[in-house]
């Protein structure tokens, strides 16, 4: 059988838990990417963001020989798992304030510099890691993850109101941290 | 649809409408319709917004992709082992608890011994697809 992308992931989660090898490679192709990017605007380090993301697929690794389709969706449940470890990691920097916290995103040159795609990239992680990280996670969630709004309040454990207002907010506060790139544009 | 309702939704769920909560999509479309001037700057804010964020690219480089692949062989050995000490250590306790029962008069094991011999229900938290909270057997690698 081939790794194409018409296989569901449950059929690559299966196969992977049997040891193949291409399943175990489509399913890398197919997630590492997003659950990284979930991971590195949840933490705002990519060094961080590295170390979740190997420790999300080695649980999936360990745990997808007993994989049971239909039981929950993959995708959702890659997305909780990244989500507690980030939160782990969260709550780790809050309990160790004398710990050296990671580097503050570089904000980037003034706008009458001139900016560049990386620039904005900077300013906008600088933006995303200055909210709550409730906000945050709502903003990944449906902005940056494209999950709806039922299943990122469901994974939230939220309701769907309590969703709409943490994303107003966030991206409210995210406007005023980069209205001053929307005027140099 | 109200102005203040359409506006609340622009600014929680951003300019494209198909990422709007489905039962409110047709009536944001007719909004949309019967105010287009308006409709149309709600939305042209938060697609500026939304252009800014797409600035913030992440890609995982080609060394983590491999690392990622080469702990796949590890993590199932590890589960195996686990598994299989598992039920190793439920054998013994079964083998103990059948001694103790006819050493006591009892005929059968205890209905708890039973029920870990057979396995959980299949709602049970250490079923992988129905995981409530699936880190709570966090992995240190």
């Amino acid at each position: 059988m081939t790794s194409g992308e018409s296989e569901t992931d449950d059929e690559l989660v299966r196969r992977a838990g049997r040891g193949d090898a291409a399943a175990v490679q489509a399913l890398v192709a197919r997630k590492l990417r997003r659950v990284l990017a979930l991971a590195e605007r949840m933490l705002g380090d990519p060094a961080e963001a590295e170390d979740v993301a190997q420790e999300t697929f080695f649980k999936v690794w360990r745990y997808a020989e007993r994989w049971r389709p239909g039981a929950a969706k993959f995708d959702t449940w890659l997305h909780r798992v990244t989500l507690n470890l980030c939160y782990d990691r969260l709550r780790r920097r809050r309990e160790r304030p004398t710990a050296e916290p990671p580097d503050a995103p570089d904000p980037g040159p003034a706008p009458d510099r001139g900016l560049l795609a990386a620039d904005v990239g900077r300013r906008v992680n600088a933006a995303l890691q200055a909210l709550p990280p409730r906000q945050r996670e709502a903003i990944v969630l449906c902005h940056y993850q494209d999950l709806g709004n039922i299943e990122a309040a469901e994974l939230m454990k939220v309701s769907v109101e309590a969703l709409e207002s943490l994303l107003s907010r966030g991206r409210r506060a995210l406007r005023q941290a980069l209205a001053d790139l929307a005027s140099s544009d | 649809m109200t102005e203040d309702r359409f506006r609340a939704l622009a600014e929680a769920y951003g300019a494209d409408l198909r990422g709007w909560p489905p039962a409110e999509r047709d009536a944001a479309q007719t909004f949309t319709e019967a105010n287009r001037d308006l409709a149309g700057a709600i939305l042209e804010t938060e697609r500026s917004l939304e252009a800014q964020l797409e600035a913030y690219i992440v890609e995982p480089s080609p060394a983590l992709r491999q690392r990622v692949i080469d702990i796949a062989p590890r993590a199932r050995a590890i589960a195996r082992t686990w598994r299989w000490l598992a039920t190793l250590g439920l054998g013994l306790g079964l083998a103990a608890s059948a001694v103790a029962g006819a050493a006591a008069g009892f005929s059968f094991a205890p209905a708890s011994v039973t029920r870990l011999i057979e396995g959980p229900p299949a709602s049970s938290s250490d079923d992988i697809g129905m995981l409530a909270d699936p880190t709570d057997d966090l992995v240190n690698g």
